[in-house]
């Protein structure tokens, strides 16, 4: 049941990755040669996401998989990716607060050029 | 209060259309006067690397032109800041490739006063005869995705003929500076509290606008930043 849990959170974000890569593809925005290593790239992914339940039961029992309940890294983990969200979160406010701020001068500069050379 | 004392401007932000600009530009300022409209035509030359921005002057128009090419929402918002700073009464938007008749315009600055909107979209798709089944679908489906993702229904979100009240003008802001700006600004306005009315027109297909004109793939990446943008903004 949580394998069908890890495949179906899991999927629309892979969709979303190929349809990113065919739309930037089919507007010539990259090359070939990068459509189709993100292609293969994201194939890998899916693929392994689909085959995780043969994989883990593949490697269950080694030292490194066994973890019955929240452990200690868990914990860490969880509270890093939460505290990572929020640095990543800000930073994207302060970019957008910059991008804004260059766009209102590219504005300003461009109104008041048209003005001092004459807009007629 | 329906008058034609008011003074308006038309804005049409540009981007390599040399080819046509002159004709447009002469289109919307015979029609106008004709209606007895004092105003300018203001062209924003997004950074063309052609003579857009000498064919626009040269047909009378106010000339502004980008250092660096923003985007049709970039060139957009530069036009209706000018008409803010010169305290134009009605502002009008028209795209550059020809695709509006300047009736439509003149038609658009009348009805925004009559129904009292603060924010007059042109629909192409009340009335779209002439317009690919391929066109039709696209801009139906962008118009589906601003329901879904704004809840506000209206039946051509990326039209680019729109009229602005002085209301409008002053408070209207938006974020993205692609041609997904057509249904981020309808949001804002929503946000706002503006009221938002729509009036039938006729899109005009040449060679020339269909070469220019977006395809459906671009929706897509239209579909992407609106998504984006109304996810993040649940974090702010």
């Amino acid at each position: 049941m949580r394998y069908v849990v890890l495949v179906l959170l899991n999927l629309p974000i892979i969709l979303l990755a190929f349809v990113n890569i065919l739309t930037q593809y089919k507007m010539r925005r990259v090359t070939k040669a990068r459509f189709r290593h993100q292609i293969i790239l994201w194939s890998i992914i899916l693929i392994v996401l689909i085959f995780s339940f043969p994989l883990y039961n593949y490697l269950v029992g080694k030292p490194i998989l066994d973890s019955r309940e929240l452990s200690l890294f868990d914990i860490v983990q969880t509270t890093a990716l939460v505290f990572m969200f929020y640095i990543i979160n800000r930073q994207r406010q302060q970019i957008e607060q910059t991008e804004r701020m260059v766009r209102d001068l590219h504005q300003e500069i461009s109104i008041k050029l048209s003005e001092n050379n004459g807009p007629r | 209060m329906f008058s034609r004392k008011k003074r308006v401007v038309v804005i049409i932000p540009a981007y390599n259309e040399a080819r046509v600009i002159g004709e447009v530009v002469k289109g919307i300022i015979k029609a106008l006067h004709k209606a007895d409209y004092p105003g300018d035509v203001v062209v924003v030359n997004d950074g063309s690397k052609d003579n857009t921005s000498s064919e626009a002057r040269q047909a009378g128009a106010i000339v502004i032109d980008h250092i660096l090419n923003s985007g049709a929402g970039g060139a957009t918002a530069t036009g209706l800041s000018y008409a803010n700073q010169k305290d134009y009464d009605i502002a009008a938007t028209m795209d550059a490739d020809g695709q509006h008749a300047p009736e439509d315009v003149v038609k658009g600055i009348d009805e925004i006063q009559k129904q009292g909107a603060d924010l007059l979209i042109g629909s192409r798709l009340i009335n779209a005869d002439g317009m690919s089944k391929t066109k039709q679908l696209g801009n139906k489906g962008l118009s589906m995705i601003t329901y879904l993702l704004f809840g506000i229904n209206t039946t051509d979100s990326q039209s680019g003929l729109r009229i602005f009240s002085r209301k409008t003008l002053e408070s209207l802001r938006w974020k993205t500076a692609g041609f997904e700006f057509c249904s981020e600004m309808i949001w804002r306005a929503k946000q706002l509290g503006l009221s938002i009315g729509e009036y039938p027109i006729q899109a005009i297909y040449t060679d020339y606008s269909r070469s220019k004109g977006q395809n459906n793939w671009n929706a897509v990446n239209i579909l992407k930043s609106l998504l984006k943008r109304r996810l993040t903004e649940m974090f702010e």
